[in-house]
């Protein structure tokens, strides 16, 4: 995975988290509990991949700088 | 890769171009206001934003968990001519309710508070819709659902059933049709 796919992973996270966070607040106020899990669910996943991409992106970018 | 370089890296013995250039007036903006910043912050709030549903969940399985709707005796239905309405509450003393025997013959209950600002919505049986005066907000009384004014969300139906004349709440419905 290189430095530019890791920008593209974290920022396509923020736009599905955007969305989850939008979806599981509507069916929270709907009552709608077991859609709500789930939302979240999605939600958490990808907040764990924004990290572990931004990990790895952090590793590429200052082995980068190091060799210099 | 070393520890002390790794500390170093945005400190003033980096060897870095940005960080060594110290006749740059912006210099501290310039070590603030990066692209690697910028990518840190954007990954910062993806996470903060994944993270902040999961309060939303564990109320959920709560609210899961509790959701129990009891069987609640509203009023006998010979009393209620087509029509006519009548108000309960359901299901706790602090839920308005409406019970509609509409003009047509059907019998359909909702929670009256409307889904604007919470005015208390009543039956208008000449155009055969629910009507909130506050704001001129109109439902339809066959399903809940806001037709016309500023209302954006449906009515939470209560299910009702009738046993031996007598009309029982027997549930809600949040979100339906
Ligand atoms: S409160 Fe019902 S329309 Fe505003």
């Amino acid at each position: 995975m290189d430095k530019k796919m890791c920008w593209i992973l974290i920022f396509v996270t923020i736009a599905v988290n955007v969305v989850m966070v939008q979806w599981t607040v509507e069916s929270y106020l709907g009552r709608e509990f077991n859609q709500v899990v789930i939302y979240s669910g999605i939600s958490v996943v990808s907040a764990f991949i924004a990290f572990f991409v931004f990990l790895n992106w952090r590793k590429l970018e200052y082995a980068e700088e190091n060799q210099q | 890769m070393t520890n002390e370089c790794k500390k170093g890296r945005n400190l003033k013995n980096s060897k870095s171009d940005m960080v060594n250039l110290t006749k740059n007036v912006d210099q501290k903006d310039d070590l603030k206001y990066n692209r690697r910043s910028f990518l840190k912050t954007a990954a910062g709030a993806s996470i903060a934003l994944g993270l902040s549903t999961v309060p939303f969940s564990v109320r959920a399985m709560m609210g899961m968990a509790e959701e129990e709707n009891e069987r609640l005796e509203i009023g006998r239905l010979d009393q209620l001519g087509e029509g006519e309405s009548m108000t309960f509450n359901y299901p706790t003393d602090n839920d308005p309710a409406i019970l509609v025997h509409t003009v047509n013959g059907d019998l359909v209950a909702y929670n009256s508070a409307c889904t604007h600002l919470m005015c208390p919505v009543f039956y208008k049986k000449e155009e055969d819709i629910l009507l909130c005066p506050c704001h001129k907000g109109y439902f339809d009384v066959n399903n809940g659902q806001p037709v016309e004014g500023p209302p954006q969300r449906e009515l939470p139906l209560i299910e009702i059933e009738v046993e031996n004349g007598i009309v029982y709440a027997t549930g809600r419905k949040y979100r339906h049709g």
